[in-house]
């Protein structure tokens, strides 16, 4: 489903020298795959994910996505392929603190061209197999972080995409709540859904099928 | 508090770029209202120079069935008022003149008027030297009284002044006073008045029995009884009223009711509206200002959370907090109050010299630094300094310890309070704009109109200056006739000048109104006859002054003093007084003689430029005449030029004339349109100036905002959300406000619209089109200011974005 060939992603450093923070990187995902992405703070791993994700561009390489030459696309384009396929759970939920669970979980769908009832509908139905349908009318700071993180989860997936990429998902939970949410993902992974997470912890990596270890840039 | 004062001065210095905005606006707001304030207080607060001014009332005539309004008293109106009432302590007459001098250098017309005897004494002005006129001298005696002024330059400050003899059109007076200078607001500013003299009920040109027909002329003033109100002062005028009208049931003026205002009233009545305005206009300036430093204020100090939270972990309470930030705002106002008075008062003083002929300034005073005005700016700047910083202040001093002190978390409840006071900052703004911008866009609009207005005659190139012709030496109709033929003479044979005329009075300047009745109908008495604006013109006079003749024929040289007795009438008067018929060859009744009217010329506006044109009646210079004269010549020489040229050919017929006031007439047109431009002008840069401010307020808050949120743009942005989605949401939310604002200050221009009804000339003070305008100007403003800032929200690398987290 994703191949990435001699993707490269580079900072100045100023005097016309470059930083790279990633070097080289060949991956090949497919589909049903569940990817977990390890290595040191610092190596490399959110911005990896970040180019999976299509949120950055600043990069040379080429990246298939289905076979689409996602390096060749014009901005526009690749937004609406991202749209389409994937969805992102970030290690701080990052919800809108302004808004109730049920809005931040239509926030995606208002991004995408569904009507008026199918939001709902999805909404509905997000809320029902997460079992948070009594949260719905809450604002986030009322949640605890495993139950944030669950409304995080449950709007990376609301507009079905086909990959669902996260960035240390559990970082700021206890234990048990990581848990909760690491199963969620295998369950979710058994479903068909395809799946990249980063994560430091190597129990939390167990729930994926492969590992990807990353270092100052290179895969090792 | 020292402490707290060093800090708050401290604070600013480490933000250069904060203080010199916030300074920079609010002295904006404060320098307009100092301004305007100073301008106020000049005008309506200081008060005249006399003994208890508002117990001084100026008594007015009017009929408004005869188009008459506020017009002067005549002699025996006010000789038997005088004899006849008991309210006044005083009641003294004015009738202004303007003298020849001459024996002091080349002649010069210098201004004042004739008085009766107690005049100075009703107005409690008590002469520096010697003293004011007796009763004895009121009739008989040529006395007369001068100006400081007028000693000092005049006469070299002359020690034995008291006793000297100057001559005025001819006779000498004795000088019996010096008087201080006189106020400007109740004496004019331009031209100044410096001599006064007896014999107020004599006019040259006039006899005596004209002039007891009920001709009015005098300005009549009336010191009211001390224990007397001024309501019980009007209330005493329709019996005096009444025993006029049955002493003298046909005179001329015997329908008129008399009328009075209180003096501080009377010399500032015709500028109020402007002056309200004006200040309406620089308080929204300020407004405005405020709350773009409010918004300012507010983001520094919630900026300062760590600050906060870390001086009250070491035990400081809210107040101290809130009143640090007090102190902070203070300060920058106060700075900002000084920078706009300092600023002020470099230009207040032009005013005067742009506005001497409207406003009754003095322009050696405008400058001095007044106590009042300095205790208004004062108080101003720390009002300004409290209503900017107290909100920001309680919302600055809110933080509260562990939220301040651990770092992050977005959208804190107290950010959406702010966010929510913001949005008010930015709808009130809009709202005070465009108020201010629909007003300053109905004046200029008005005085488009008024300036493009078709006044009659062609102003370009035409020089005129006014001469008073001594009636020593001009006793009568055909002497003055024969001065006008000889100068007419001379100016025809100077080359440079194009065409010359004379006439005894010139558009916009000053007219004489006679009473005319149809010849050819029942006539009606003479205190029910009709009156307008008549013109004694020599021949030449509308080839001059490009008046067309419409009909029939000019005067010619044949219109002589013995011959059939013609007049021209214009246009306007023609349709209203002979509608569908030919006036030509018809008789009208003047001064109760028959004159054949023999043509109809173009209207033009005499009285003012905004006065619809009526009747105007025109003789002939042989057949009607007065000692006053302007000479009115067509030359595309300068204006000192041509005085030189009129001069030197007058001298030729009488070497003791002088020119007065000699000008362009564009400058006398434009000078007529002085108050509407004025107006215009500062309303317009009020107006600009919160545009500026307010495009600025939202463009500060749009932008912080966008900056607050780039955390929430980019979470959105890795959801889905794409640049227009970002685009189209950040403006809409910028733009909220500014609707609300749009209907508001809508509403509010519409309101105020009656304020400017007054001042306004052919346009409606609801002029759809100009308010529509004005909403759509604003809304496209603020509109490129919200997609600034929110394009920059578009390019929002969530990556980045997110972890800056
Ligand atoms: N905008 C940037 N400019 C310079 N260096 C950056 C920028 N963004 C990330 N980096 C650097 O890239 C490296 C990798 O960052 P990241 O992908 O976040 O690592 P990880 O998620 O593995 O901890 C880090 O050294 C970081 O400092
Ligand atoms: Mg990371």
């Amino acid at each position: 489903m994703i191949r990435l060939h001699n993707v490269e992603r580079s900072y100045p450093l100023g005097r016309g020298q470059l930083f790279y923070v990633l070097r080289d990187i060949d991956l090949d995902i497919s589909q049903g795959d569940f990817v977990s992405v390890m290595g040191p703070s610092g190596a490399g791993k959110s911005t990896l994910l970040h180019i999976l994700g299509m949120h950055d561009h600043g990069w040379t390489g080429e990246y298939f996505f289905d076979e689409t030459a996602t390096h060749h696309l014009k901005a526009k384009e690749r937004a609406s392929l991202r749209n389409e396929k994937i969805g992102f759970v970030f290690q701080q939920y990052h919800l809108l603190d302004d808004l109730t669970v049920y809005e931040n979980l239509d926030i995606p769908l208002s991004y995408r061209h569904y009507s008026k009832s199918e939001r709902t509908a999805l909404v509905g139905d997000a809320l029902d197999r997460f079992q948070i349908v009594g949260k719905k009318d809450l604002y986030p700071r009322q949640l605890s972080g495993g139950q944030q993180q669950l409304v995080g989860v449950a709007r990376a997936i609301i507009a079905q995409p086909k990959l669902l990429l996260a960035d240390e998902p559990t970082g700021n939970l206890h234990s048990s709540q990581g848990e909760e949410i690491m199963k969620l993902f295998r369950k979710l992974n058994e479903e068909g859904m395809t799946i990249v997470q980063v994560t430091h912890s190597e129990k939390n990596a167990s729930y994926g099928k492969r590992i990807v270890q990353l270092r100052d840039g290179w895969i090792v | 508090m020292r402490a707290d004062l060093k800090h708050a001065f401290r604070m600013l210095v480490k933000a250069p770029a904060f203080a010199s905005i916030a300074i920079l606006t609010l002295a904006l707001g404060i320098g307009a209202n100092t301004a305007i304030f100073s301008l106020i207080h000049d005008l309506f607060l200081r008060g005249l120079p006399f003994k208890e001014p508002s117990r001084i009332v100026h008594l007015y005539n009017s009929d408004k069935a005869r188009d008459l309004v506020d017009v002067a008293i005549s002699a025996p109106r006010y000789q038997l008022y005088r004899d006849g009432q008991t309210i006044f302590d005083g009641f003294a007459a004015e009738n202004s003149f303007a003298f020849t001098l001459t024996g002091l250098g080349d002649p010069v017309q210098i201004f004042g008027g004739r008085l009766t005897s107690n005049y100075f004494d009703v107005l409690g002005v008590r002469p520096i030297l010697g003293r004011n006129f007796l009763p004895a001298e009121e009739e008989t005696v040529d006395v007369a009284l001068v100006t400081k002024n007028f000693w000092q330059k005049r006469l070299g400050g002359d020690p034995n002044v008291i006793g000297r003899s100057i001559i005025l059109d001819g006779t000498p007076h004795t000088i019996v006073g010096v008087l201080p200078n006189m106020p400007a607001a109740w004496f004019g500013a331009s031209p100044t008045a410096e001599v006064w003299t007896t014999k107020p009920f004599q006019i040259p040109g006039f006899s005596y029995a004209q002039i007891m027909r009920g001709s009015f002329f005098l300005r009549v003033v009336g010191r009211v009884k001390p224990g007397i109100t001024i309501q019980q002062a009007r209330a005493a005028l329709p019996s005096l009223e009444q025993s006029y009208r049955a002493q003298h049931p046909n005179n001329i003026d015997s329908t008129l009711t008399t009328m009075l205002r209180t003096l501080p009233e009377d010399v500032t009545r015709n500028f109020r509206a402007g002056f309200v305005t004006l200040f309406a206009a620089v308080s929204f300036v300020l407004l405005i200002a405020c709350s773009n430093v409010a918004n300012l204020l507010l983001v520094r100090f919630s900026g300062r959370r760590r600050e906060i939270a870390l001086r009250m972990a070491l035990g400081a309470s809210r107040t101290s907090i809130a009143r640090l930030f007090v102190f902070e705002s203070l300060l920058v106002s106060v700075i900002a109050g000084a920078v706009g008075a300092f600023v002020t008062w470099h230009f207040v003083p032009l005013v005067p010299r742009m506005a001497s002929n409207f406003l009754p300034l003095e322009a050696n005073d405008a400058t001095s630094l007044s106590i009042p005005v300095l205790v208004f700016t004062i108080g101003l700047s720390i009002l300004t300094g409290l209503l900017i910083g107290i909100y920001p202040a309680l919302q600055g001093s809110h933080a509260d310890l562990v939220d301040g002190l651990k770092e992050g978390g977005r959208g804190t409840k107290g950010s959406l309070r702010q966010q929510h006071f913001r949005k008010i900052l930015v709808g009130a703004q809009v709202a005070l704009s465009v108020t201010l911008l629909a007003g300053a866009a109905l004046l200029i609009a008005s005085f488009i109109r008024l300036s493009q207005q078709n006044i009659g005659f062609r102003s370009q190139n035409l020089w005129t200056g006014a001469v008073t012709l001594p009636t020593s030496q001009y006793p009568d109709p055909s002497a003055r006739q024969r001065f006008v033929e000889q100068a007419l003479h001379e100016l025809r044979r100077v080359s440079g000048l194009e065409s010359a005329t004379i006439s005894g009075d010139i558009p916009l300047v000053g007219f004489s109104r006679y009473l005319y009745a149809r010849g050819d109908r029942d006539v009606p008495p003479v205190e029910k006859r009709a009156i307008a604006p008549g013109h004694d013109v020599a021949p030449g006079y509308f080839k001059t002054w490009g008046v067309p003749l419409l009909a029939g024929r000019e005067f010619n040289e044949h219109d002589s003093a013995d011959g059939q007795k013609v007049c021209l009438i214009s246009q306007a008067g023609a349709k209203e007084i002979y509608p569908g018929e030919n006036p030509i060859g018809k008789s009208l009744l003047l001064a109760g003689l028959p004159w054949e009217i023999i043509g109809i010329v173009g209207d033009v506006r005499s009285v003012r430029v905004a006065e619809a044109p009526g009747m105007e009646i025109y003789r002939p210079w042989a057949q009607h005449n007065f000692p006053f004269v302007n000479i009115t010549v067509r030359s595309n020489l300068k204006v000192d030029p041509v005085t030189r040229l009129v001069q030197s050919a007058l001298a030729k017929v009488n070497p003791g004339l002088a020119i007065a006031t000699p000008q362009t007439m564009d400058a006398i047109v434009a000078q007529a349109l002085g108050q509407a431009r004025l107006m215009t002008w500062l309303l317009g840069i009020f107006a600009g100036t919160a545009l500026l401010l307010a495009t600025v307020g939202i463009y500060g808050a749009v932008g912080y905002t966008v900056a607050q949120r780039t955390g929430e743009i980019a979470v959105r942005m890795a959801l889905g959300a794409q640049a227009n989605d970002v685009l189209r949401m950040i403006v809409r939310q910028g733009m909220t406000p500014v609707a609300i604002g749009l209907v508001v200050g809508l509403g509010s221009a519409f309101a105020l619209g009656r304020l400017l009804g007054t001042q306004l000339y052919q346009v409606s003070p609801h002029n759809p089109v100009l308010l529509a305008t004005t909403a759509i100007l604003l809304a496209v403003v603020a509109l490129i200011a919200c997609l600034f800032p929110a394009r920059r929200a578009t390019l929002v690398n969530p990556m980045q974005a997110l972890r800056a987290e």
